[in-house]
């Protein structure tokens, strides 16, 4: 049983995807079973989970509180490539880690891995600072565009190559807010196309 | 990013975009840097070879893009399926043109994603 409202109650964010992919029960049942892995793989080491912004925040927030051991928590904020970042040429940190995290058991959180460009440079960034141990954990997986070979110790689920949103997924700054994981409708992200 | 900073001339804007996002993500690659002979003529001089766009030396992965529609890509797939048989130990991909139009709408950029949708190619998928 799940805290949310029924998926229409989002009226037009519910109305722009096609297909719920992953309902919110079963994205909870799954966090639930993440934690619980989590909490015995760590148990005596009080590891530091570190996200990075913004995607990664319902993720991390449903998954700390089905740990069980104690934990840190950090926040990290890079610059995506874009139209305007690209003209600094290359990634620039906009939140550091405000704790230091050398000698520490880092678990890294991310919302999805996909091209595994933007994780690979945080984790290149992370391991310079000595951790004891770095993993990651990610709640999305789209491995088909991977470009980036990067070892994932904890997985959520599996997305088709497909434009999803929800759960922290975004299109636009939009959709973060679902608790479950929808199929974008093509004439969202292609104006003119039709239904 | 090449060894000395500089950029190759790219036969495509496309792969021109693909290179500044490795490289904003300080991911080393090499364009075009390898040919592999896919079909020989009776001389036994290569009538056929396969220039895939990037490779990536830390990945030891080669990535071919191409824009175009889905039913004009048969000889690229033709090409690729060869590139199988004959070097299994390579490590190729194909990035489709729907593949590069999501990327570019995930980044923001919306005038390379429009090129690649394109009118004609909307009722095309």
């Amino acid at each position: 049983m799940n805290p949310y409202p029924e998926p229409e109650a989002f009226g037009d964010l519910y109305e722009s995807l096609s297909e719920i992919l992953i309902t919110a029960d079963q994205i909870q049942a799954r966090v639930a079973e993440m934690g619980a892995a989590i909490s015995r793989d760590y148990e005596g080491c009080h590891p530091i989970l570190v996200g990075i912004l913004k995607g990664v925040f319902p993720f991390m927030a449903d998954l700390i509180r089905t740990i069980t051991i104690p934990l840190d928590v950090d926040f990290m904020a890079i610059s995506s490539y874009s139209p305007s970042a690209r003209e600094h040429g290359v990634v620039r940190m906009q939140k550091d880690l405000e704790e230091p995290i050398n000698g520490r058991h880092v678990l890294f959180i991310e919302d999805v891995v996909d091209t595994g460009l933007t994780l690979n440079y945080v984790l290149r960034h992370l391991q310079n600072r000595g951790p004891a141990t770095l993993k990651v954990c990610t709640m999305f997986d789209k491995s088909s565009r991977r470009l980036i070979r990067i070892p994932v110790h904890y997985k959520g689920f599996d997305l088709p190559d497909r434009f999803v949103v929800g759960y922290g997924l975004d299109y636009r700054e939009m959709y973060r807010n679902l608790p479950f994981v929808g199929l974008l409708k093509a004439e969202v992200f292609q104006p003119g196309k039709k239904a | 990013m090449t060894s000395d900073n500089s950029y190759p001339v790219f036969s495509h804007p496309i792969e021109a975009e693909f290179a500044r996002i490795l490289d904003y993500y300080g991911v080393h690659w090499e364009y075009e840097p390898r040919s592999f002979p896919l079909e020989w003529d009776d001389k036994g001089n290569v009538a056929i070879a396969f220039t895939p766009d990037f490779y990536l030396p830390d990945q030891d992965l080669y990535i071919e893009l191409t824009t175009l529609r889905p039913k004009l890509v048969t000889k690229k797939n033709r090409k690729l399926r060869r590139m199988n048989e004959l070097y299994p130990e390579i490590n190729i991909q194909l990035w489709k043109r729907s593949d590069l139009r999501a990327l570019m709408l995930r980044f923001g950029i919306d005038d390379e994603a429009a090129r690649i949708i394109g009118t004609e190619a909307q009722t095309e998928e």
